[in-house]
């Protein structure tokens, strides 16, 4: 009876982390002002936006694979780099990215907040130094990302996106 | 034993005929239900909604802008019963400014286009302030009170100066109006449950869920006794 009981609690300790590790994925990892102060060494450049409209809304639909979710989209720019804050759907909510472009090529690329249950191991550093220096070739990532096991909707989200903010840096520049 | 026989069937029957009747009357519908556009009309009683586990539609918040009903379910934001966009935080408010329409988060401003299509968010990054509380118009401009003051924009609302004024006219939450509750209620459940599912339900008992199909056997059963008694006077007289 007393082995039992052990067992019992053994498993109950280890639900509990579990679970408490599904939880821990959600959340605000950086706020967008902190990652544009951290992007331009403090000091930020007064915002700028694009009309979603016309020939650009057609490629974004074409890059995103749907509408993108806003009649604007606002921009930080500075003569070095252009710096995006983009959301995307994972599988069931909005995961919030943030990205630098440097030379038409990823500089770096963050999971500033994210919202599903799954997947939010895309916000590792260890994967997304993937993107680094990427660029668009022919409309693609000129490289292949690595998938992560059990977040294939959430690296297909972080692809798009890092796609969309090369294009739309391109378009603006 | 005739008598008692005669008694038994005569109370069976006063039971058993109301059920005949309603079995007769649903199964011609049944029989009709295209005929009648049965299967073309849907339940509009929130009763019995209610009873196909089909609730009504509570949203969280609602204020009435311009011609515009703005609500709130969950993370999900409506201009009128079209899902516009999400938001983790509270609707605390919204205004009309120029040709846009702007609803306030604690964190953020939510752009609309006068038709209800989603601009963009602004926060904290584009220079709005945080930790708002309410949002209100004085004399044409928006204004946002926060947990640490009050503070004016223009419409481009991406500069505020922090002041104190008086005469805000702040946004306040409002009742829905039923012609939105309708068609909401008509997003969430879809068109419902037609006439004809609740009539076959009341032919075959499953209107009363578990115990209707019980039930139905119960008056079955019923039906046969009664066929028995019946024949068994017959043939009593026959003798």
């Amino acid at each position: 009876m007393q082995k039992y009981r052990y067992t019992l609690r053994a498993l109950l300790f280890i639900s509990l982390i579990l679970s408490s590790l599904a939880v821990s994925a959600r959340g605000v990892y950086q706020t967008d002002q902190d990652f544009l102060t951290e992007a331009f060494n403090s000091s930020v450049p007064k915002s700028k936006v694009v009309w979603v409209k016309g020939e650009l809304a057609k490629m974004i639909k074409t890059i995103l694979g749907h509408n993108y979710a806003g009649l604007r989209i606002r921009y930080w720019r500075d003569p070095q780099r252009s710096v995006w804050i983009l959301e995307e759907i994972g599988k069931e909510k909005p995961i919030t990215f943030g990205i630098v472009i440097a030379d038409n090529k990823i500089a770096a690329i963050k999971v500033l907040a994210f919202r599903e249950s799954r997947g939010g191991e895309i916000r590792h550093p260890a994967f997304t130094l993937q993107f680094q220096q990427a660029q668009l070739d022919n409309m693609q990532l000129d490289r292949h990302i690595d998938g992560v096991s059990g977040a294939t909707l959430s690296v297909r989200a972080m692809t798009v996106v890092a796609r969309l903010a090369l294009y739309l840096d391109n378009f603006t520049g | 034993m005739n008598k008692r026989m005669r008694s038994l069937h005569r109370s069976m029957g006063a039971i058993v005929a109301i059920f005949v009747l309603m079995l007769a009357t649903t199964g011609i519908l049944l029989n009709h239900t295209s005929d009648l556009d049965l299967d073309k009309q849907y339940l509009t009683s929130d009763w019995l909604l209610n009873h196909y586990g089909i609730n009504n539609v509570d949203a969280d918040t609602v204020y009435l802008l311009d011609r515009h009903t703005i609500s709130q379910f969950g993370t999900q934001v409506f201009v009128d019963a079209t899902p516009v966009t999400q938001s983790e935080l509270a609707i605390l408010g919204g205004i009309i400014i120029d040709d846009l329409m702007v609803l306030a988060t604690e964190d953020a401003l939510l752009l609309f286009t006068p038709e209800g299509e989603f601009i963009e968010r602004m926060g904290e990054s584009v220079g709005v302030p945080s930790m708002i509380q309410n949002i209100g118009l004085f004399h044409g401009d928006p204004v946002v009170q926060t947990r640490n003051g009050m503070w004016r924009s223009d419409f481009m609302l991406d500069q505020w100066e922090q002041l104190s004024l008086n005469g805000v006219g702040w946004s306040e939450p409002q009742a829905m109006p039923t012609s939105v509750k309708d068609e909401l209620s008509t997003f969430f459940r879809g068109k419902g449950v037609t006439i004809e599912r609740v009539i076959l339900d009341i032919h075959n008992g499953r209107i009363l869920g578990q115990y209707g199909a019980w039930f139905a056997d119960l008056v079955g059963g019923l039906l046969v006794l009664i066929s028995l008694t019946g024949l068994w006077l017959w043939g009593r007289r026959r003798l």
